[in-house]
């Protein structure tokens, strides 16, 4: 009963929910501070080293529950698609072509800023996913976690944990009232495959478009199935390959410049 | 106790959480959210349940999830309009709340960690979530427009 005996972990989530849910949906201008951002801002600050208010073994037992929890809004995000299933069919084509984006957006935004950073090759590890577990997994089975290219995709892992769902949530809430990109749309966006921040980035587009609430949560929830199934296979054989190819471009790219210098 | 127990006892646990978060932040009455959880933690279960069956339990538990709730949610399902209507008083950010307050409580292990990394991490991992997001946004909404969906 590991998971009942840790009651000071529920005791300290109950205190969180209370104290997120009574301070509400904030708003700044553009951005949009969901009662998810405060428990999540709260339970870090708790959780803090320093304050030595959790083991690491409480923390663990936190992380283990996380998923579990995550099954019900699994469910809540499952309830939403049935309903509109016509509408989703409607848009399949959109469905299916946006995982192109999902799947290959990490590395072409994310590898060139990471060898121009000198990163060298855990540029590669770091931007060829969004670096959830089974990301993690499919580069410790190519190239060991000890490889650049491990310790590239565990610090995307880790960096990503700490500000994945806070980056996305604000991010999407300034994109949705910028209202350039149809509220669908974005919703199929935050899709990424990571419940947490699928979470944070769907609250902030029905903060903003109140109105189509169950149709966002349909489409992101079908959106965010497609990238947790195909992800796997996507990353495997096509972004891993793809990031490989262009960092070895841009990173020769890089050397001739840099010889060119030193030659003048 | 086996994984399947602890599985059960933390969705039951993390449900009221989300129920009493229900009550507070949208002032649903206590009956109807504590109702519409339990509805939700039982669907949950199936999945869960679903899941193990061996054939079954290659595809990850969460897309069994998924495809129960679909199911549910159909509506040429029996029932399936109770179980809309009553599930739709729990509100979706009142069940995302303790999710992410069980993140932030385990944030504390990966803070350590992250010291250790260079800070040219930050901004490649604010890249690759904007990337994968912007992208396939980008994408549909070219895509909708031509399906004429919106």
């Amino acid at each position: 009963m590991d998971i009942l005996r840790n009651w000071k972990i529920h005791l300290l989530v109950l205190m969180i929910v209370v104290m997120s849910e009574n301070l509400g949906i904030v708003k700044y201008g553009l951005i949009i501070l969901l009662p998810l951002l405060h428990a999540l801002v709260l339970g870090g600050i708790i959780s803090f080293p320093k304050f030595k208010i959790l083991s690491t073994k409480q923390m663990e037992v936190a992380a283990g529950i996380l998923p579990i929890a995550m099954m019900l809004l699994i469910v809540k995000i499952g309830l939403d698609i049935g309903p509109n299933l016509s509408l989703l069919f409607h848009s399949k084509g959109a469905l299916l072509l946006q995982e192109i984006g999902h799947f290959f957006g990490t590395v072409i935004l994310g590898l060139p800023i990471a060898v121009f950073l000198r990163m060298g090759r855990e540029s590669i590890g770091a931007t060829y996913s969004v670096a959830r577990e089974p990301n993690i997994a499919i580069i410790a089975e190519k190239f060991g976690l000890d490889s650049p290219e491990g310790r590239g995709v565990m610090a995307t892992y880790i960096c990503g944990t700490l500000v994945g769902a806070v980056w996305l949530s604000i991010l999407t809430g300034v994109v949705a009232k910028l209202g350039i990109l149809h509220p669908y749309a974005l919703a199929m966006g935050s899709g990424v495959g990571s419940g947490s921040m699928m979470a944070a980035s769907v609250g902030s587009i029905i903060a903003a478009y109140p109105d189509m609430e169950q149709q966002i949560r349909a489409y992101a929830g079908a959106a965010n199935l497609m990238s947790t199934i195909l992800g796997i296979y996507v990353s495997l054989f096509f972004s891993l390959p793809l990031a490989t190819k262009l960092y070895n471009f841009l990173s020769k790219f890089q050397s001739d410049k840099e010889t060119a210098k030193e030659k003048v | 106790m086996n994984k399947l127990q602890n599985m059960t006892v933390a969705m039951i646990l993390s449900g009221l959480l989300m129920a009493v978060g229900n009550v507070i932040g949208y002032h649903v009455d206590w009956y109807s959210s504590l109702l519409g959880v339990l509805v939700i933690i039982v669907i949950g279960l199936i999945g869960m349940a679903v899941s193990q069956i061996p054939g079954l339990n290659k595809l990850p538990m969460v897309f069994w999830i998924s495809i129960v709730a679909i199911i549910f949610s159909l509506p040429d399902f029996p029932g399936s309009a109770w179980v809309i209507q009553i599930t739709k008083k729990v509100q979706f950010l009142a069940v995302t709340t303790p999710i992410l307050a069980y993140a932030g409580l385990s944030l504390g292990k990966d803070i350590e960690l992250f010291k250790k990394l260079s800070w040219k991490i930050v901004p490649v991992t604010l890249a690759v979530m904007t990337g994968t997001f912007i992208f396939a946004a980008i994408i549909a909404q070219f895509v909708l427009k031509w399906e004429g969906a919106i």
